[in-house]
């Protein structure tokens, strides 16, 4: 029902827009046109680096370097032989290219598949790069890009530029683009896939252990965001027929990025907001550069203060309303209409080892972290490992869920060796876990946590959440993950915060949302670090009760670090003590209490 | 190529590469502290020049004063950004406080075109540091070329001097490594982050001004590719460490002057090389030459 409302209002409102642009040229004039052209390729440009930056949280500075690759595409594309004859004038153009042209659709898409390519080279070695030094190794990219171009001369022209380019990029044009990148970016990021985008952003570490290969998601969202770029710089080179290398200098791509901070990083409508606005101030703002006549008087212009005035609003921006227009919210009808009450709503065989830990040992350096490590744990037990701090427990369980390799032994699990697996892969193997310091995706939903966690069991291609309806898996696997989710929260008690933040949940809840996105892996192992940590003595209590409905309800065996001591004994079938990194001691919970040398390493010598 | 020629592009990459290393300091300090890139070191070094331009050709104070008044105006300036544009951000997200940095970057050097106008302004070279010095073997070198790498040596060695030997440096050591401890030691942080942009700011102005005599012009964008290149350099020697920030300098101004000069073909791809430079380090060791590993804590 409110489904069928919003899109029939959307269709209703891209109706009425298409009329508008039909009728745009009576009453607008050339220049007005111009500016709603610019507004609809700015918004493009807008969402493509969004998608990178503000959605999957890669601080790219490269924009303009794929810009510049589409631009020169398409332009090299549609021009004819006569035109690049003619404008070719300190060297020759290859010949190859000299006959080569194509009608201005097929330069569009030419042009954003080049600067996907190009992108996609780039993203490879580059994304293994994190935050400020991506932004600069891609800054240098986009630069090395440029230079490439001034120098191929018999390819670009040169710094001369090519003239003359068809002005194929009419309203229609423009906006059409627009539609379609905006119903797929849309798309995209409503399904599962674009949660997954999102969690890579609030927390790449978290979102390994749900069984994403962050590294992949990263390398096709950046490469998304370059055919946007692309089709931005075509688009641009039709609208305004000239192009050359000094129009793709670092200073576009703080435009762009001006827009989005402006509108709101994450958001789309944000994007769009911020491409209106932005677009229509940096026209507006050409009145400080020309001469003002009022009466008699003349206001000579000032060169430059439109640039001024443009980057202390910037400034002003980010130091007084850092999230921008719309935060990370995006636009719904639902704000029209009154909010309708929510109503509340409405799955192995027991035997063997599930892990088997055979002498590992883990160095860092000269320190060694855990030496020679073995224990197996049995299918259904709860196991705990304890010791003091700094005693390498929290270096086991991440040698065990693949974030460290270990120096040297062996980490079998149901099984299978998982020595060297990455932590996505290690969860696709079936094992979750969850953090000391609780890291849970903060900006997201408490529903979407979750649901970042099915995505590891989902069978659809990220490239199909582009056409839903065409893939219509897409749209019926996010929804059984949807009632799965729910339906994990329930169990948990956590069904009436599903759709607030999950930064915004207390303490406790936290917890449990962790463990709930760990089980929505659907894991039969389960890691807990330190799930008591700042309880008071009735929370934990409670812990006890759910750890116990963990294993059995869900048929889980878990592995357990815990400074509680009464979480501890009450809870485990059996203990591992270490101390600096050594095993001193196992045993059943009693075996433990009496063990003279846990006692020492906790108290001291002498304590025994 | 014969030795005279080659002396002299020793000395000319050299003096490119102490200047790279001056401003490549400045950006080291504050990332060491604040983790940010100060996008808006370039366009410093840009006033710095400006500054001694109209102190000694448009006002004629005699060069000696001119560059101490320089070096002051633009130390200020480094302060105000700090104080005004970044201080309201400590507490942000890093991603703010850079963005924050771009717009400072974009208005300085749009500010500077509204007042200076976007004309490249000639510099009046000092005729003392113009007349080539005849050395044995024929070999004839112009003393600018040797005061630019002295001046920046040696300046680099006060600051290591400052780091090391004194308190307050001793204070900024402590607050890169761990910025809340060290405020609860009693430190005003405050105060010592502003001492990093002031001394870098100093040292970016010494930079502009040397850069303004070699080519001698100045111009509102002239910071823009010397600054990008710095923070390249101070990447590549170890971001954070201040011989490292010096030593990247001169390996970047060595391999720009000394690629040109065994490949002119190649004159074309200059600026590409410091890019290039920077990715090969970022993937091989991308911690730099002299760089400490920092590593996500999970």
């Amino acid at each position: 029902m409110r489904r069928t409302r919003n899109l029939l209002l959307t269709v209703i409102a891209v109706v009425l827009f298409a009329v508008f642009l039909d009728h745009a040229p009576d009453f607008l004039n050339g220049y007005w046109q111009r500016i709603l052209n610019l507004i609809a390729i700015n918004a493009i440009l807008a969402l493509s680096l969004n998608l990178i930056y503000g959605i999957t949280g890669m601080f790219s500075l490269g924009h303009a370097g794929f810009m510049a690759i589409g631009a020169y595409v398409s332009a090299l594309l549609v021009l004819s032989p006569a035109q690049k004859n003619a404008m070719w004038i300190l060297e020759d153009i290859y010949p190859w290219l000299l006959n080569v042209n194509s009608p201005f659709i097929v330069s569009l898409i030419a042009a954003g598949v080049a600067a996907a390519f190009f992108g996609l080279l780039v993203a490879i070695p580059v994304l293994r790069l994190g935050g400020d030094y991506l932004g600069i190794a891609t800054l240098g990219f986009a630069e090395i890009i440029r230079i490439l171009i001034t120098n191929t001369a018999r390819l670009t022209n040169g710094s001369l530029g090519l003239k003359g380019i068809p002005a194929y990029t009419t309203l229609f044009m423009s906006w059409g683009c627009l539609g379609v990148v905006l119903l797929c970016m849309v798309c995209m990021l409503r399904s599962n896939f674009g949660g997954v985008l999102r969690a890579v952003r609030d927390d790449e570490v978290a979102a390994k252990m749900m069984g994403i290969n962050t590294f992949r998601v990263k390398v096709i969202a950046f490469t998304l965001g370059c055919f946007g770029g692309g089709l931005g710089g075509a688009l641009m080179g039709n609208l305004i027929t000239t192009i050359d290398p000094r129009m793709f200098m670092i200073t576009q791509t703080y435009n762009i990025l001006m827009i989005i901070v402006v509108g709101g990083l994450g958001s789309v409508t944000g994007s769009i907001i911020g491409s209106v606005l932005v677009t229509t101030m940096l026209e507006w703002l050409r009145f400080v550069e020309n001469p003002i006549t009022l009466g008699s008087f003349t206001i000579p212009g000032i060169p430059g203060m439109r640039m001024v005035i443009f980057s202390l609003l910037l400034i002003i921006v980010i130091i007084f309303r850092r999230e921008g227009i719309m935060g990370m919210r995006e636009f719904s009808w639902d704000i029209f209409f009154p909010k309708p009450k929510p109503k509340p709503k409405a799955e192995h065989d027991t035997s063997g080892n599930v892990l088997e830990v055979r002498d590992v040992v883990l160095k860092f350096g000269g320190l060694t972290a855990i030496d020679t490590l073995t224990f197996d744990i049995k299918r259904g037990q709860i196991m705990g490992l304890i010791g003091p701090n700094g005693a390498g427990k929290t270096s086991a369980f991440n040698v065990i869920s693949g974030f460290y390799k270990p120096t040297t032994g062996t980490i079998r699990f149901l099984g299978k060796s998982i020595g060297g697996l990455t932590p996505d892969e290690v969860c696709k193997a079936g094992m979750s876990r969850t953090f000391q310091n609780i890291r849970l995706f903060g900006h997201e939903t408490v529903l979407q946590n979750v649901m970042t966690g099915s995505r590891v069991r989902q069978s659809y291609a990220w490239w199909q959440t582009l056409l839903p309806f065409v893939f219509t898996d897409v749209i019926r696997e996010d929804a059984r993950v949807r009632a799965q989710a729910m339906n994990l929260l329930e169990q948990l008690g956590l069904d009436e915060f599903a759709e607030e933040k999950a930064s915004s949940l207390p303490y406790g809840a936290q917890r449990r949302l962790e463990i709930a996105r760990a089980l929505a892996t659907r894991p039969e192992f389960l890691l807990l670090d330190e799930p008591a940590a700042g309880m008071n003595p009735q929370e934990s209590e409670e812990l006890l009760q759910f750890i116990r409905r963990l294993r059995d309800e869900f048929h889980l065996t878990i592995l357990l670090i815990e400074h509680d001591m009464k979480v501890v004994m009450n809870v485990c079938d059996y203990i591992h003590v270490l101390d600096q990194g050594v095993h001193i001691a196992q045993g059943t919970p009693d075996e433990i209490k009496a063990n003279p040398r846990v006692i020492e390493a906790y108290l001291g010598k002498g304590a025994a | 190529m014969n030795l005279n020629i080659f002396i002299q592009h020793f000395i000319n990459a050299l003096s490119l590469g102490s200047l790279y290393g001056l401003v490549a300091v400045g950006y080291t300090m504050v990332y060491g502290i604040l983790r940010l890139i100060n996008f808006a070191h370039g366009d410093i070094f840009m006033l710095g020049a400006y500054f001694v331009y109209f102190a000694t050709i448009v006002y004629k104070l005699p060069w000696a004063v001119g560059v101490v008044t320089a070096i002051i105006l633009t130390t200020i300036c480094g302060l105000l950004v700090d104080r005004i544009a970044y201080r309201p951000l400590r507490e942000a997200p890093r991603i703010s406080a850079l963005i924050s940095a771009i717009g400072v970057s974009f208005f300085i050097e749009n500010f500077a075109v509204v007042v200076f106008t976007g004309m490249p302004r000639p510099v009046v070279q000092p005729p003392i540091l113009m007349k080539p010095i005849e050395l044995s073997g024929g070999v004839r070198l112009i003393p600018l070329g040797i005061l630019v790498p002295v001046v920046s040596f040696v300046l680099v060695g006060c600051l290591l001097w400052l780091l090391y030997r004194t308190k307050p440096g001793l204070a900024m050591r402590a607050i890169s490594f761990d910025i809340e401890t060290t405020r609860m030691m009693g430190v005003s942080v405050n105060k010592i982050i502003a001492l990093a942009f002031g001394l870098g700011s100093a040292l970016a102005a010494v930079a502009g001004i040397m850069w303004a005599l070699r080519y001698p012009r100045v111009e509102p964008f002239m910071g823009m590719t010397p600054g990008i290149k710095a923070f390249i350099a101070a990447v590549f020697g170890g971001i954070g460490s201040v011989p490292g920030a010096m030593i990247g300098g001169l390996i970047l101004g060595f391999v720009e002057i000394m690629s040109v000069a065994f490949f002119p073909t190649l004159s074309g791809y200059k600026d590409a090389f410091a890019f290039l430079l920077l990715i090969l380090i970022l993937l091989f060791r991308p911690t730099g030459l002299l760089g400490e590993k920092l590593e996500d804590k999970i």
